[in-house]
């Protein structure tokens, strides 16, 4: 709103295409981020909990009634077009026909064979009328079927009550003690700062609203309805018979076949086995379940009527799926699921920011007290002492060991001494800072001269030129698989992998600057008496500095998206070794942390580097 | 302005629209597998057995870990997943994802997922307790973390005091070779092969029997497939087993099962050695109170995660 009163209020005095344009303009920028955030917000479903925390909760129940709901709702053409047995039946039909014309297109088979297997085929095909037969139906099907029915019905009844699900004293002080121990919604429990980094349970299970009661329990008894419904078979005395004399005959039949003949067998277990798959389906009569389709459709009509807001809260503030219930938990499932609210995802960002906590064992980043002594004995080689005269002490034959100068020498070059100790940096952002800063540092080292180097000589130009050309198009990446095995696991591997990338960077932009000196001003110096020396130092670097800042700071960005690569190789510590172990225990709060703090560190590279750009060369653009 | 908002919001509504329909079942049968891991039922999947038991097609991905199997079932490209380590399945029922267990795939001894101490480190099960402070190289979240867990138990060495190192199979053995790491918990025939050149078994594949350590992979299935198409997955089960009993009966055609499973027929035989394809009985009883059972508990899985309905018992 702001922004847009702006727009109104702004005079735009500069003519299209001039750049004064595009100057300015923070109030662009806040409206930008807010969008973001929005988004954000929307998508993780955080603005649904910000305004109705209870309705995760409630949603859990629904889904309960849902996942209960789905297997009878899948009998009949409710969301599916047609009913579970039509399809059955057109598909063993189909699959029968199949297996006819295999066999009597076969020439492995004799004629004999074949009309036995056709017989078989037939009989299986007469299973199906027996169980589509309205009079041949049980009549203690029948009555289960109306049980059942009767039951849903009895339910629709009971679901329109108020005070259902007629909780007793008893059992609502249970369910109070069960949400005072499971929690809200989302991982923010207490305050901010505490929980572990594992997963958690992210719904509350436990209905906590009267609505969601009322859901809990009709669930529940579905429930009990389905499975009964799951396991009720339309097999009649006939069906039985069939069925079973048409086992039997098989299985004597393959028996009766020899080695020889083993085609046959397979057509008569495949035969049978289509038998056994009519057997386990639920097949019944056309109009047998119409009773309780319609007392399906009523509950189901019952309950969505039931869920009045929820429903329009369901659709508009949890875009792009929903909860859902699976056994003994509901979870997010859609894009609440792998897009974690902001407060969840600060929540956890600042336990892992406590050093105590960290990942796995490391903190993000933080100081710890090194004593000068081991910096001075990592600097200092050690064979320092190994050159001096002398043997290193033996220990006596009393047991005591007397120090001697090659051993006192020994000690001060590998650091067993003590001295004062100063605060180091460490953790994942300090190394994965570090492995950066170190492979661009060595790029500029060696990159800017060759890159220099290059552009003002021909030899150099002609001798490195398809060497760097061979290698530049290569993405790092690509060389990684070798790294492990030539570099090892440590940090040289990765450094190594950053300065490649740097290098071709700092090379071709040091080139690009030097040969794009003005000659005019390489003449002017020239016969104002400047050395070879002097023109290099003080026309043609200032000249193509601005190329080479341009060039790292695209090489920091390079590094940036090297690195974590880099880290999903091996290694125990980083940013992108945080970020490819939470992949594995699907942690996606810790995943979009480490995005966050990547492009954090990203950004204040750039702005620290556009700064010093500013500071060193003003005369950039000017030229 | 009103041009604006009314982009926002259509835009909105298609990415909603988009994602719901991703979800939304295709009619056919879509199951994850792994390459180099044999099974009997490749040889029913090579031979379009399976669409023939099903009615409908069967669509075979492979996959390269159990993780994938379960980011893929999750947003609604696999309806089932077969062999799937369970320590993959264990991680995402334990962040809530709506898959359930369904069978045993098979049970393999830790030939194929074992850890490998280099000769020159000197380690070996006796002093296993130098591993201590030392660098190791392990797959996190596979189940080869699961036995260089077990593994630590059995030599009595503490996995806290010990550098883990993050790593594939193939980059640890390399590691192990170049002398980076003492001790790579590997898995896949290469690997383990490229690491026994320079290195010995921790534990050898029958101590490791005796201290129990055990690997299982599992047929796992989503939520809404096993609801809606009950009998779809009994029958894809069934073929399975049947294969397996073929297998047992040596009767299984080894020369599919290698085109399907890209293997060599001897590199394929050698590995299928390993494995113990169990009967619908005993899988039951692995799932109800034997070794799955166990694992499941011990590994702190939530309830309400196995379903053993569906076996052809």
């Amino acid at each position: 709103m702001y922004g847009r009163r702006l727009i109104q209020t702004e005079k735009v005095d500069a003519v299209f295409g001039n750049p004064e344009r595009a100057k300015g303009g923070t109030h662009w920028v806040i409206v930008g981020s807010a969008a973001i955030l929005l988004v954000w917000l929307y998508y993780s479903w955080d603005i649904a909990k910000g305004f109705y925390p209870k309705s995760a909760n409630e949603l859990c129940q629904v889904a309960k009634i849902n996942e209960s709901l789905l297997g009878l709702k899948y009998q009949f053409p409710i969301e599916e077009r047609e009913f579970k047995s039509t399809s059955i039946i057109k598909i063993e039909n189909k699959n029968l026909q199949k297996i006819t014309n295999e066999i009597q297109n076969s020439n492995d088979l004799n004629n004999q064979q074949k009309t036995t297997l056709v017989g078989y085929i037939n009989k299986t095909k007469q299973l199906i009328p027996l169980l589509t037969n309205e009079d041949l139906i049980e009549m203690d099907t029948k009555i289960k079927i109306s049980e059942m029915t009767n039951e849903i019905k009895q339910l629709s009844s009971n679901f329109k009550k108020d005070d259902y699900p007629f909780e007793t004293e008893v059992q609502k002080n249970e369910r109070l003690k069960g949400i005072t121990e499971q929690g809200d919604w989302g991982i923010m429990t207490v305050r901010s700062g505490t929980g572990t980094i594992e997963n958690t349970i992210e719904v509350p299970f436990i209905a906590e609203t009267s609505k969601g009661l009322k859901f809990q329990a009709a669930a529940e008894e579905l429930k009990i309805i389905n499975d009964k419904f799951f396991k009720l078979r339309n097999h009649n005395p006939q069906f039985k018979n069939l069925i079973k004399q048409l086992k039997d005959e098989i299985k004597a039949y393959r028996k009766s076949l020899d080695d020889t003949e083993e085609i046959a067998s397979d057509y008569a277990k495949n035969i049978v086995k289509i038998a056994r798959r009519i057997e386990f389906a639920s097949i019944y009569p056309p109009k047998a379940l119409d009773d309780m389709q319609s007392a399906i459709i009523e509950f189901d009509n019952l309950q969505q009527k039931e869920q009045a807001g929820l429903r329009l809260i369901d659709i508009l503030l949890f875009p792009a799926g929903t909860i859902v219930a699976s056994g003994p938990s509901c979870s997010e499932q859609g894009s609440g699921r792998w897009l974690p609210k902001p407060s969840d995802t600060l929540n956890k960002f600042i336990l892992m920011s406590k050093p105590s906590v960290g990942y796995k064992n490391i903190p993000l980043l933080w100081i710890e007290m090194i004593d000068v002594s081991s910096i001075i004995g990592f600097i200092l080689p050690d064979w320092i002492a190994d050159i001096l005269p002398g043997e290193y002490p033996v220990h006596t034959s009393e047991g005591i060991v007397k120090e001697n100068f090659k051993g006192k020498v020994l000690k001060l070059v590998t650091g067993d001494f003590k001295l004062f100790k100063i605060p180091v940096p460490y953790g994942h952002i300090w190394d994965s800072f570090l492995r950066v800063f170190l492979g661009l540092v060595f790029g500029i080292i060696i990159g800017v001269p060759l890159g220099l180097f290059m552009g003002l000589n021909r030899f150099a130009k002609g001798f490195f030129d398809p060497l760097i050309e061979l290698y530049r198009p290569v993405p790092p990446l690509a060389w990684a698989p070798l790294i492990i095995s030539v570099l090892g696991i440590d940090n040289t591997g990765k450094v190594f992998l950053l300065f490649m990338v740097s290098l071709s960077i700092m090379i071709i932009s040091a080139r690009a600057g030097a040969s794009g000196t003005q000659l005019s001003k390489i003449h002017a110096a020239h016969s104002l008496g400047a050395s070879k020396r002097q023109i290099l130092r003080h026309v043609i670097f200032p000249n193509s500095l601005p190329e080479i800042l341009t060039g790292i700071r695209v090489a920091v960005g390079m590094c940036w998206g090297t690195l974590v690569a880099a880290e999903f190789l091996a290694g125990t510590t980083g940013i992108g070794f945080v970020e490819n172990v939470a992949k594995k225990y699907f942690q996606y709060e810790v995943i979009w942390i480490t995005i966050f703090i990547m492009g954090m560190l990203g950004l204040l590279f750039d702005i620290t580097l556009r700064k010093i750009i500013d500071k060193t060369i003003p005369w950039r653009g000017k030229g | 302005m009103k041009k604006l908002i009314s982009f926002i919001l259509g835009s909105l509504f298609a990415l909603n629209l988009s994602i719901s329909v991703a979800n939304a079942a295709a009619n056919e049968v879509r199951v994850a597998y792994f390459l180099e891991w044999p099974s009997p039922n490749l040889e029913d999947m090579q031979k379009k057995n399976f669409a023939k038991a099903l009615g409908v097609p069967v669509k075979w991905t492979n996959f390269t870990n159990g993780g994938a199997m379960t980011d893929a079932m999750l947003a609604g490209d696999i309806d089932i997943s077969y062999s799937q380590g369970l320590v993959p399945f264990i991680n995402a029922v334990k962040s809530n994802a709506p898959i359930k267990l369904v069978d045993i795939a098979m049970e393999y001894g830790m030939g194929g997922t074992t850890c490998v101490t280099s000769n020159a480190s000197g380690i070996t099960k006796a002093n296993g307790s130098e591993l201590e402070g030392k660098k190791v190289a392990v797959p996190l979240g596979t189940m080869a973390e699961y036995v260089f867990d077990e593994s630590m138990k059995v030599v009595g060495a503490d996995r806290s005091k010990m550098d883990i190192i993050q790593m594939d199979p193939e980059e640890g053995a390399a590691a192990l070779v170049s002398g980076d790491v003492v001790m790579a918990c590997l898995f896949g025939g290469n690997s383990i092969k490229a690491a026994v050149a320079v290195g010995s078994r921790l534990l050898t594949v029958q101590e490791a029997r005796d201290a129990g350590i055990l690997g299982i992979d599992i047929t796992s299935v989503t939520d809404k497939f096993m609801k809606e198409n009950p009998g779809m997955l009994r029958t894809f089960i069934e073929v399975t087993h049947e294969a397996n009993d073929r297998y047992r009966a040596g009767k299984s055609d080894m020369n599919s099962m290698s085109k399907a499973s890209e293997m060599k027929v001897a590199d394929m035989k050698e590995t299928l050695s390993g494995f113990k394809f169990l009967t619908p009985e005993e899988t039951k009883q692995s799932m109800e109170s034997g070794n799955l059972d166990g694992f499941l508990k011990g590994m702190g899985t939530p309830g309400g995660a196995v379903d053993t309905s569906f076996l052809p018992l």
